[in-house]
């Protein structure tokens, strides 16, 4: 809260996303690849087989050139966007989890040089010392998951950390047994899909055989995520599965994703087992590029899924998405942002200038102007007012209603705004008296943010806390003084559409 | 209102003393640098080296190029991977000044991602040259990652200089082109471009001598060696120029402190001039190094020793840079030592497990058959 602000205009958590999704890609295929590459090695070498020593071969090539380079550049990539994006955020990771990060250094370490070593030693050194390598690569990828997994699940349910504030409390939480199964399962089907295209260059008379082994490792790695997806799910506090089991209109979204997961998973096994199974002869680049798409749609899914049920937090129950400590709710609505930040102070006093600074440290690390999750966007429009009121033709309006208003009134049905709303021939004769009325929202909305603040403050910091109760549970509380509440609201309404602007 | 621009210390504190961390910044930063000085300096070296052969592998500098760049395929991912360690315990002591200097530089920094991508693949693009070039060498590609490297270069040091600066924060954040204006950046940009290009002729010149000595393509090893130990002298003559001219337009206050430190600050600083031109007489002392394999390494081993001591300065200098700042924050101390030993122990079983693997790949030859 008290760093400068990056202004990006596509928004740091689609930039996030850019670099995030691609490397967990990678970076699970980095992981599979290590035990399938080992294991089909291994086989290669006990049943005298070529085929397969081709495939961990070219597998082996595959595996440098995405994981070693892409992998590793994207790793370091996903520290600096955090360190761009949400500054107070990853310090707060990193200095309750240096140690973890330390440790997943040195298995990091081990599985790099073991990769490089791997891949330059195909043919120079006898077939025992190359199989040590490869299971070496293995062991040293497998246990970067093992360790990272205790991070990123921490995030989401940081059990007795809460209380205690323990590092390994917060590491052994209540979701990382399940989500390491899980992933485990996520870095077998990731390797499969990918090992799939270099299957494809086996000669004919094997290729058919070389598939339905890959098909039997997909099969598994599907089985296996699918254990560890539902039981990450049954171990989730009830809080959390609210979330996406609840009925709140506003994060009906993540109901949505789940249901994907487990269908995108459902099509990753069909799929799988018809082409590379039953009908290995129908595997083709674009059959594959499918299965791929299909296994890659669930794991994004997933990770969606888990990142949307931690909003609006980093740090569950701890720390806000935007840098914000629940523990500085109230020290800061007392002494105001601008006390807490000297870049919020920096600049110039007018209140709309004031507001775009508050907006930028409290808002920006989600909301853009006009991109990802843009904020204009959910401004109350003229045209919108107007769209509820007249709701010409009938059932116009309800669709107007539900798309733009309902996520905030989620306590007002459309006939109850219909009733609060003026007729059309008023609103279209004062289109001044519109535009304060959506000023007026605004502020309402921001004053209901701020308010929000005093329940997460007097909430039980010793345990999770049920963000499902809260108006706006996808959102961190506004922090700061009235004032300066009311200057957010001024900066606010320059953004809204006017009549004839929308 | 808070005239502040530096963030707070975080209130998660330290899981360790903050020496502690010091010295782990410093000791892994020394790390990075060896694989770093290969990577930027053997690639700019290499570069180099190609433009003059004319892109001839039989070329003795164009098989230098060859060689300098087939090490760096490994010597990139190992550049990253000892990285990761700095840039993780330069967020534990250092978050406030880092993280605010990346914003102010946010484009840029961000921007060293897809160099360092582009640059990496153009590297591999060099040494799979071929159906990407056309069989013409690769120059291109070998240009490219060179121009890559260089760039990554300037912005590190940029944004080290931003964040050991926070005085100038304000005017920075309405153009933070202005660091380039600083009167320390050209200066500390080559001092480290210039050791790059030394540490990595020196290597390429040890390796020569041994292949030499084996009996190996003596001829060809002999010239790589002659050639690379030219280099590795002027650039060594143009770093100790460079470090004094960097010495001298360090802001007062801060040239004050290394000079009034004592010996922790001009112990190594002494140390390592003094080692900085014992390597010069060293460098002048043969023409031809492969007659002296034992001048080649007393020389590679005094490069890295000036490159351990320079690690320590350079932190030094960050220190005092920053002490007007730093005296005002201090940090809560949580210590985690429980993990911390883990940590010792992990790394230590790693470093071994990674020796051992390296032992068994050397004395494990492929054997007819047996060839994996």
């Amino acid at each position: 809260m008290d760093y400068p602000i990056w202004d990006l205009a596509m928004g740091g958590g689609l930039l996030m996303a850019i670099v995030a999704i691609p490397h967990v890609i990678v970076a699970h295929f980095a992981v599979g690849g290590g035990l399938l590459i080992a294991v089909t090695e291994t086989l290669a070498v006990r049943r005298d087989d070529p085929a397969l020593r081709e495939l961990a071969r070219r597998s082996s090539l595959v595996l440098i050139l995405v994981s070693t380079v892409f992998g590793a550049i994207s790793g370091v990539g996903i520290w600096v966007v955090a360190g761009l994006i949400s500054p107070g955020a990853i310090s707060a990771l990193i200095h309750t989890y240096v140690w973890g990060w330390a440790l997943e250094w040195v298995f990091f370490v081990l599985e790099i040089v073991a990769a490089l070593v791997y891949y330059a030693t195909w043919d120079k050194i006898s077939k025992g010392a190359h199989l040590l390598v490869g299971w070496l690569y293995f062991v040293g990828a497998y246990m970067s998951l093992v360790v990272i997994n205790g991070i990123i699940t921490f995030m989401l349910t940081p059990g007795r950390w809460l209380e205690t504030h323990a590092f390994w409390d917060g590491f052994f939480n209540p979701t990382y047994i399940p989500s390491t199964l899980l992933r485990t399962g996520i870095a077998i089907l990731m390797a499969t899909v990918f090992m799939v295209f270099a299957a494809l260059k086996t000669p004919e008379d094997r290729r058919a055989s070389v598939l339905r082994y890959l098909g039997w490792w997909l099969a598994g790695g599907v089985i296996v995520s699918y254990a560890g997806y539902r039981w990450w799910e049954a171990v989730l506090p009830e809080t959390v599965l609210a979330l996406f089991r609840g009925a709140a209109p506003s994060l009906a979204s993540l109901a949505a994703t789940r249901h994907f997961v487990l269908w995108a998973l459902a099509v990753t096994l069909v799929v799988g087992v018809l082409i590379l199974i039953l009908m290995p002869k129908l595997t083709r680049a674009a059959t594959a590029v499918v299965l791929a798409l299909a296994a890659f749609a669930f794991f994004g899914g997933y990770e969606r899924l888990r990142e949307g049920t931690r909003k609006p937090f980093l740090i569950h129950s701890h720390l806000f998405s935007n840098g914000l400590l629940v523990s500085d709710i109230e020290t800061i609505n007392a002494e105001g942002v601008a006390s807490w930040s000297g870049w919020v102070a920096r600049g110039d006093a007018d209140p709309v200038s004031f507001g775009r600074r508050i907006f930028k440290t409290e808002c920006s690390s989600c909301h853009t102007l006009d991109g990802y999750q843009g904020i204009r966007g959910v401004m109350p429009s003229f045209a919108e007012v107007l769209a509820v009121a007249a709701d010409d033709p009938p059932g116009s309006g309800e669709r107007v209603f539900q798309a733009e208003c309902a996520a905030c009134h989620a306590d007002l049905s459309f006939a109850e705004m219909r009733e609060v709303l003026p007729s059309p021939d008023e609103i279209n004769g004062d289109p001044e008296m519109i535009y304060d009325l959506n000023v007026g929202m605004v502020s309402a909305t921001i004053a209901g943010l701020r308010a929000m603040g005093a329940d997460y403050a007097a909430a039980d910091r010793d345990r999770m806390i049920n963000t499902a109760a809260m108006d706006y549970p996808y959102m961190p509380p506004f922090v700061g003084t009235e004032k300066e509440a009311d200057m957010l609201g001024q900066y606010l309404a320059t953004l809204i559409p006017q009549k004839g602007g929308e | 209102m808070n005239p502040n621009l530096i963030p707070a210390v975080d209130p998660a504190g330290l899981p360790g003393p903050a020496w502690l961390f010091h010295i782990l910044l410093v000791f892994t930063f020394f790390l990075h640098m060896l694989f770093m000085n290969l990577t930027l300096g053997g690639t700019l070296l290499a570069a180099f080296a190609h433009l003059r052969s004319g892109g001839r592998r039989d070329d003795f500098r164009g098989a230098l190029a060859g060689r300098l760049m087939a090490v760096n395929n490994f010597g990139i991912s190992l550049t990253i991977t000892t990285g990761v360690a700095p840039l993780l315990f330069i967020q534990v002591i250092y978050h406030q000044y880092f993280y605010t200097a990346t914003i102010l530089l946010a484009s840029i920094w961000f921007a060293t991602l897809i160099l360092l991508t582009v640059g990496y693949y153009a590297a591999y693009l060099y040494k799979f040259r071929g159906a990407p070039t056309r069989g013409q060498g690769g120059g291109l590609w070998l240009g490219v990652s060179a121009l890559m490297f260089f760039v990554i270069a300037m912005i590190h040091v940029a944004v080290n200089l931003v964040s050991s600066q926070p005085e100038k924060w304000g005017s920075l954040a309405d153009g933070g082109w202005n660091v380039l204006g600083d009167p320390t950046f050209w200066p500390r940009l080559f001092h480290f471009v210039l050791a790059g290009i030394a540490f990595a002729a020196l290597v390429a010149v040890w390796w020569a001598v041994r292949r030499a000595g084996a009996g190996v393509d003596v001829e060809i090893n002999t010239e790589i060696a002659r050639y690379a130990w030219r280099w590795a002298l002027w650039s060594t003559v143009l770093q100790v120029a460079d470090g004094f001219l960097l010495l001298m337009v360090l802001p007062k206050p801060v040239l004050k402190g290394l000079m009034s430190g004592g010996l922790a600050t001009l112990g190594p600083l002494t140390l390592a001039i003094f080692i900085g031109i014992g390597l010069l007489m060293m460098l002048a002392r043969a023409s031809n190094p492969v007659e002296n394999p034992g001048l080649v390494t007393g020389t590679l081993g005094a490069m890295t020793l000036t490159i351990a001591i320079m690690s320590i300065t350079r932190h030094q200098v960050r220190a005092l840079y920053l002490e007007p700042a730093t005296s005002q924050h201090h940090f809560q101390v949580v210590s985690q030592w429980g993990n911390f030993l883990l940590f010792v122990v992990l790394l230590v079983a790693g470093l071994a497990t990674v020796a051992y693997m390296v032992r068994r790949v050397l004395t494990s030859p492929a054997t007819g058959e047996d060839a994996a």
